[in-house]
């Protein structure tokens, strides 16, 4: 092909949207049914936004779990994307905010990576909040 | 079945070696992989293509940090796995540690391709993995991945439509031998506390404890195979020669590539090229200039 014939086959770059993703059953977690220690940890987790866009963690669906048992929370949470630069910044602001919860003595948080996060785990909130923001979901 | 062995304490010895084994071929792959790809920005020759490898790049730390995670298992912190472990006791395959020839795209992007494509196959191979931490990245990884594949083939096919096709051919010639190491057999790290009488076992029989455990529910031998047979007929089919022997075999083709083609430093033995002496140097430069004994975090916490 020479270099002044434009590319008539070019096609618009297929990227532009989020994968959809299978939804999973129990997912998103939203803690609606917590009670005590357990619900004040989710209402607290719904206070943290994420890094790059004005929507709860919660509401992003990055949150799959949250058990309190004598005083350990423990809560299993996903990232959006592996290379996250703002993993180690995200973990310790929600370390500390569960910290700082009555009846929470001792917080252990896991990354886990199954089910893969996906924009099927954005709950109704959410997708007005990025919508507001400007995303077409 | 996959994903049924949940920790660490409930493999014998033999096992706990092959799987830290296999994390650390797996995770040092990515990790240098990344930092040679981050030589190209700023630098690529369009801005896309620069975003591309950028965007690569990030991909690959990414999924570094996943597999490093793992090793948490074995004790091991991600700092000292980077920053701190002596280069001889890195397992990637020689292939990601060559230095790119000054502008020489043709290299990255053949590069991109063959490890691209050898991955997709590795991690098919991981889906069903016995190991749960390891089953429970894949697909996170293999979302991530889709396109990697997709743009090295692009960039490959419209470097071959020209006077690139050299170029390529100049690559594939240099860059082949050390892409078969990417399945050769990988010795296992001596730790620190190891007694010195306790002597590691050999790769060959890391890698078979590997596959009978199921932490890949594939050998080293069919993956080279499946990649042999993927790798060599798109480069010939983009007029490209390679290593491969075509044989036919009961009316197929398959593609053999004789043994003496692999490179002679083979990265997952702990033996290395130089590249990689002045690579390591580099990217532990700071951390060791300032004296570290930790990674810090980007801010400290408020009080």
């Amino acid at each position: 092909m020479s270099s002044e014939t434009p590319d008539t086959d070019a096609t618009p770059c297929a990227y532009t949207d989020y994968n959809e993703g299978e939804a999973v059953e129990e997912l998103p977690a939203t803690g609606e049914d917590a009670t005590g220690v357990e619900a004040d940890v989710w209402e607290t987790l719904y206070d943290i936004e994420d890094p790059e866009m004005p929507v709860s963690i919660v509401d992003l669906g990055l949150i799959y779990g949250v058990e309190v048992d004598d005083g350990v929370a423990r809560v299993d949470m996903t990232l959006t994307y592996s290379g996250c630069p703002a993993r180690d910044m995200l973990q310790g602001q929600i370390e500390e905010a569960i910290e700082a919860v009555d009846g929470v003595d001792d917080v252990e948080l896991a990354l886990v990576w199954s089910p893969a996060w996906s924009i099927e785990l954005v709950t109704e909130r959410g997708k007005s909040d990025l919508r507001e923001f400007g995303l077409s979901i | 079945m996959a994903g049924e062995i949940e920790s660490v304490d409930e493999l014998d010895a033999d096992e706990q070696e092959a799987l830290e084994t296999l994390l650390f071929s797996l995770a040092d792959d990515e990790f240098v992989f990344a930092e040679r790809y981050t030589e190209w920005q700023v630098r690529s020759p369009t801005l896309e293509s620069d975003l591309a490898l950028s965007n690569n790049a990030q991909d690959e730390l990414g999924h570094a940090r996943l597999w490093y995670d793992v090793l948490e298992d074995f004790g091991h912190e991600e700092h000292e796995l980077v920053y701190e472990r002596d280069p001889e006791n890195w397992r990637h395959s020689t292939l990601v540690e060559q230095e790119f020839l000054e502008g020489d795209w043709a290299d990255a992007i053949l590069r991109h391709y063959l490890y691209d494509v050898a991955e997709e196959i590795r991690l098919e191979a991981l889906e069903g993995s016995s190991y749960a931490k390891i089953a429970g990245r894949v697909e996170k990884i293999q979302d991530e991945e889709r396109y990697h594949r997709e743009h090295a083939e692009s960039w490959m096919e419209r470097l071959a439509d020209g006077e690139g096709l050299e170029r390529l051919q100049e690559a594939v010639d240099r860059l082949f031998p050390h892409a078969m190491t990417l399945f050769e057999p990988c010795a296992p790290v001596p730790s620190a506390e190891e007694a010195s009488d306790d002597e590691p076992r050999a790769a060959e029989d890391v890698e078979e404890t590997v596959v009978e455990a199921g932490f890949r529910t594939e050998s080293l031998e069919e993956l080279r195979e499946e990649w042999v047979d993927t790798v060599c007929p798109y480069l010939e089919g983009l007029g490209l020669e390679t290593p491969a022997v075509e044989r036919v075999h009961f009316d197929e083709y398959e593609y053999e590539v004789e043994a003496d083609v692999v490179a002679d430093e083979r990265g997952r033995d702990g033996s290395h090229t130089d590249a990689w002496d002045d690579l390591h140097a580099e990217f532990t430069s700071t951390y060791r200039e300032l004296g570290r004994s930790q990674a810090t975090k980007i801010m400290e916490k408020p009080q």
